[in-house]
């Protein structure tokens, strides 16, 4: 609660005049010399108790009502933003989600949330009287004193922008801002509590929290959520991009709000060198997952473009953008000896009539000359790697290459990054390996983009080694061994698959599960040399190196220059094409638990205003003058109500007397 | 006047009123009071048979002739009263809330109540009770009796706590006649003892009358602010918010009364509860009513 006339509050003393003036009465009594005594003493044995309490509870009445009258002559202030902490507040850091999510709208004809947030806290600013605000968006995460709260919404700080939130982060700002600052300050997180950006398992929670701890007047934590149902919202994400010759691939997704029922047809336009073109998708539920491929212009070195579909409730996540650079072959290395298993995986790796893709096959022995610089993926049937090839392998690994091995037929010591393969095993006369079960929708074995599943279960094996170590298992074969394991080493991938394509081994070099697995782990290992054209708002690569100046080049909407760094788009940044889209968890509905909230502020005694459902009010705090005067006039009722005489059943004297 | 406590308009007026005994009196000499002897008074008693030794002169023999047999016929014998004022006066008598206080109401009422005695040829006497002192006044039929009655009344300076109890019982005891006795207090004591000491009293078949005096506020327990309380009797000194325990003070004092006045009523006493602001001559003009033989009317 706060004051808006806190000098006012001095009138509390007040509350204990009828005190004082009890105690003065008391002390300054009239003596008298009294002859009915005996009545006097047992009268004052039986009204102890009851009568005391009555007493009692008239005095605190009496206090009580001066109270309520000196608290609502100080024009209370209360709301569950600026709760019940009482005092003045010298300085408010508000910490400003400005995620492309706060541009959803919580209904039809309402604004974004992130301006009705700025409405509001604009308005509670106003209430505050002299308050001095500091805001802290999560673009920048720099702080930067507001003027006045009237021009709150006009700042280029608080427009809208295309990044995700760091709220660990901003905490840790405040904090940092705030130990440079002296007096009460409160510290007000406002957001649409998306949970893909709070980050509630992150460790730095602890370390904000530690810093909020170490500051001379520990703030008030205040967070001002505005979630509840949005306006009718369609997002399109782009979730990879790969050119495959004259050709570019789009890994891409388009997702309704959690509500939406049935199927519904969307306008796709496309727009790249010039040229518009819309075609209309079928969204069959929540959400469609598809590629699209655009043919590229003849000799087209670099190029760009971006795709959108109609606007809806939130503007933000309409619109993804791409770039592509010259076309680049998929290479892949075989290191297997000579034999029908390396046949197989060449075709696998390099099907014929497939351009773009090529692969060399290497003997183990000449694996040590293997130059992984323009390499995709490492298809390896032999003994694990050692020395010079093995860390050769690893720095191919956390450059994002992919790389698969597979059985080298024979008991094997030798172990790559903690794994190793264990004996050779084979199946009973007349039976087969069989796999039971394997991830479906993460992995080489998931389902296709339609939902189709790959045909593992057809995969029979004769032979087989285990891969042992610490991995994830993402095939098991029916005993419950592993079939496929995969260790994420930075950005690149190494599976271990348990058998190799030779019939005397399975029947692995049937298409139905080697092909889809090779293919996959290629595509995967071949966007490494796209990425430099595709990243996120808020990336490293987003960032302009010395010399570099940023220019955007696409025509998607109305740019605004002021916030370049953190809008999706085309942009050129010195010699560096690069395009620019939201993080896919801004379109993530996940919204945080009040207890994963509890969880991540546990310890700043924060409290939550949830104004679900209240968007259309732009007030956080209320005049709560006229309640403290209702209490006023219920303690004086309840004063005058107890003061009543009580009602003598009998006269003193019940008959006759000469009076 | 010389006392204060004499008023002789009230006495002028109230000269009419003879005061009447409820019970037979057994006085020295003659009197306007009935006696439980037979006597020569001209009111007709009763017929008896005649025995030997009788006073043939008391034959009536207008009843011989009609009926050939002796009868004595007896008269009531009239004699005089003897009254004894019995006045507290322990400290709590001194209590004056406004008007009077009791021991000067009550020098008001035993002194015109002696005064009207003398006047009709009755004796008067007065006895003054406190824990430590018991003052005495012979009863006496002479009008220069009355001075000393006076006097004594006008020099009691009530103290310490009450002696009434014992006074009671000592009167009981020393008093061999009936006589009438008028008890002035407040009755600050035991409510049981007392009933005791009014059935000795009524056991030696005296008259009584009881004057119960308080003060209107002692009654009221109207006050507006705390109260330092100090007993008039022994010292004891007490706070309180009269408002806070008025309830419960008239409700002990209503608990007293009634038990004073069910003691009195259990020993034939004659009981007036009065308020030391009540007007003297109503009041004694109703009790002295009161007290007539209903033939007399």
């Amino acid at each position: 609660m706060l004051f808006l006339n806190p000098l006012l509050l001095w009138g509390l003393l007040a509350a204990s005049v009828p005190i004082i003036i009890h105690l003065i009465n008391r002390r300054r009594h009239k003596t008298i010399q009294w002859a009915a005594m005996q009545f006097l003493l047992k009268a004052t044995r039986e009204s102890r108790g009851k009568k005391k309490l009555r007493h009692i509870l008239i005095l605190t009445c009496r206090a009580l009502g001066i109270a309520a009258l000196a608290f609502a002559a100080a024009r209370p202030i209360a709301s569950g933003l600026l709760g019940w902490g009482g005092g003045s507040i010298d300085t408010v850091v508000l910490l400003l989600d400005r995620s492309a999510s706060m541009e959803a709208r919580p209904g039809d004809g309402l604004e974004a949330r992130r301006k009705i947030i700025l409405e509001q806290v604009a308005t509670a600013m106003d209430s505050l009287g002299g308050a001095r605000l500091v805001l802290i968006d999560s673009a920048s995460a720099k702080a930067q004193e507001v003027p006045s709260p009237d021009v709150l919404a006009e700042l280029a700080t608080t427009a809208a922008t295309d990044s995700a939130a760091d709220f660990p982060t901003l905490l840790s700002r405040a904090a940092e801002f705030l130990t440079e600052t002296p007096g009460r300050s409160e510290i007000w997180l406002a957001s649409d509590m998306q949970a893909s950006n709070w980050h509630t398992e992150d460790d730095r929670w602890a370390a904000a929290k530690a810093s909020l701890e170490a500051l001379p007047q520990k703030p008030a934590v205040r967070v001002l959520s505005l979630t509840g149902a949005n306006a009718s919202n369609s997002s399109l994400q782009l979730l990879g991009s790969r050119r495959t010759g004259d050709e570019l691939l789009l890994d891409l997704a388009i997702q309704r709000e959690m509500e939406s029922r049935g199927a519904s047809n969307i306008p796709l336009t496309t727009r790249m060198d010039g040229t518009r073109t819309t075609e209309t998708l079928t969204v069959p539920g929540q959400s469609l997952r598809f590629q699209k491929r655009i043919p590229l212009p003849e000799n087209s070195e670099t190029g760009h473009g971006w795709l959108s579909i109609p606007a809806d409730g939130n503007p933000r996540d309409n619109a993804v953008f791409f770039a592509y650079g010259p076309a680049r072959p998929v290479k892949s290395v075989i290191v297997s000896a000579p034999g029908e298993a390396s046949d197989y995986l060449k075709l696998a790796a390099a099907p014929p009539g497939l351009g773009g893709q090529s692969t060399e096959i290497l003997t183990p022995a000449q694996a040590a000359s293997l130059n992984t610089s323009d390499v995709s993926t490492i298809l390896w049937t032999a003994p694990l790697p050692k020395d010079a090839v093995a860390e050769s392998l690893e720095s191919f690994l956390s450059a994002g290459g992919q790389l698969i091995f597979m059985p080298p037929g024979q008991t094997d010591d030798q172990e790559f990054l903690g794994m190793k393969w264990g004996p050779v095993k084979v199946a009973e006369q007349g039976k087969f390996f069989i796999l039971d079960s394997w991830n479906q929708s993460d992995g080489p074995l998931r389902d296709g983009i339609d939902g189709t599943p790959l045909p593992a279960d057809r995969l029979r094996a004769i032979q087989r080694q285990i891969p042992l170590g610490d991995a994830a298992p993402l095939a098991r074969w029916e005993d419950g061994e592993s079939f496929v394991a995969r260790r994420i080493i930075e950005r690149g991938t190494v599976f271990f698959l348990g058998s190799i394509p030779d019939y005397t081994w399975s029947n692995l070099g049937d298409a139905d599960v080697l092909l889809p697995i090779v293919q996959r782990t290629l595509a995967v290992g071949a966007e490494r040399f796209d990425a430099a054209y595709l990243t996120s708002v808020g990336s490293d690569l987003t960032k302009t190196f010395p010399g570099e100046t940023r220019r955007r080049l696409d025509d998607y909407g109305t740019p605004d220059a002021a916030n370049a760094a953190f809008e999706a788009g085309v942009y050129q940044l010195g010699d560096r094409l690069l395009a620019v889209n939201r993080p896919v968890a801004e379109d993530a509905p996940e919204i945080l638990s009040r207890e994963m909230l509890d969880a991540a502020l546990d310890g700043t005694g924060h409290t939550l205003l949830d104004q679900a459902g209240q968007a259309g009010d732009p007030s956080l705090s209320r005049d709560i003058w006229r309640a403290f005067l209702i209490a006023m006039l219920f303690f004086l009722i309840s004063e005058a109500f107890l003061c009543l005489p009580k009602k003598s059943s009998t006269q003193v004297i019940p008959e006759k007397i000469h009076a | 006047m010389k006392y204060d406590f004499l008023d002789n308009v009230l006495l002028s007026r109230l000269g009419s009123l003879p005061i009447e005994s409820r019970v037979p009196m057994m006085g020295n000499v003659a009197g306007k009071h009935r006696s439980p002897h037979r006597g020569s008074s001209v009111e007709f008693a009763e017929y008896r048979k005649y025995v030997a030794g009788d006073d043939t002169r008391r034959l009536d023999w207008k009843a011989f002739a009609r009926s050939d047999r002796f009868y004595i016929k007896e008269f009531e014998a009239d004699t005089n009263l003897r009254a004894y004022f019995v006045v507290d006066a322990s400290g709590s008598m001194k209590f004056a809330g406004k008007g009077d206080s009791k021991i000067q109401y009550a020098r008001r009422i035993a002194a015109s109540l002696a005064y009207l005695l003398v006047n009709q040829g009755d004796a008067a006497g007065l006895s003054i009770c406190t824990d430590k002192l018991h003052l005495e006044v012979p009863p006496s039929r002479r009008a220069a009796h009355l001075e000393r009655f006076f006097s004594t009344l006008n020099n009691i300076e009530p103290s310490g706590e009450t002696g009434l109890l014992q006074a009671l019982h000592t009167i009981a005891e020393k008093i061999s006649q009936r006589a009438f006795v008028v008890i002035l207090s407040d009755f600050f004591t035991d409510t049981s003892a007392l009933g005791d000491a009014l059935q000795h009293l009524r056991y030696r078949k005296h008259d009584l009358s009881v004057f119960h005096l308080m003060d209107p506020l002692e009654i009221g327990f109207e006050f507006d602010r705390p109260h330092r309380f100090v007993d008039m009797e022994d010292g004891t000194a007490l706070v309180a918010e009269p408002s806070l325990i008025a309830d419960e003070y008239k409700s002990a004092l209503r608990d007293f009364l009634a038990a004073v006045r069910a003691k009195c009523h259990d020993a034939s006493a004659d009981y007036q509860l009065v308020t030391t602001d009540t007007p003297l001559e109503p009041l004694l003009r109703e009790f002295l009513t009161a007290r007539l033989p209903k033939s007399k009317h």
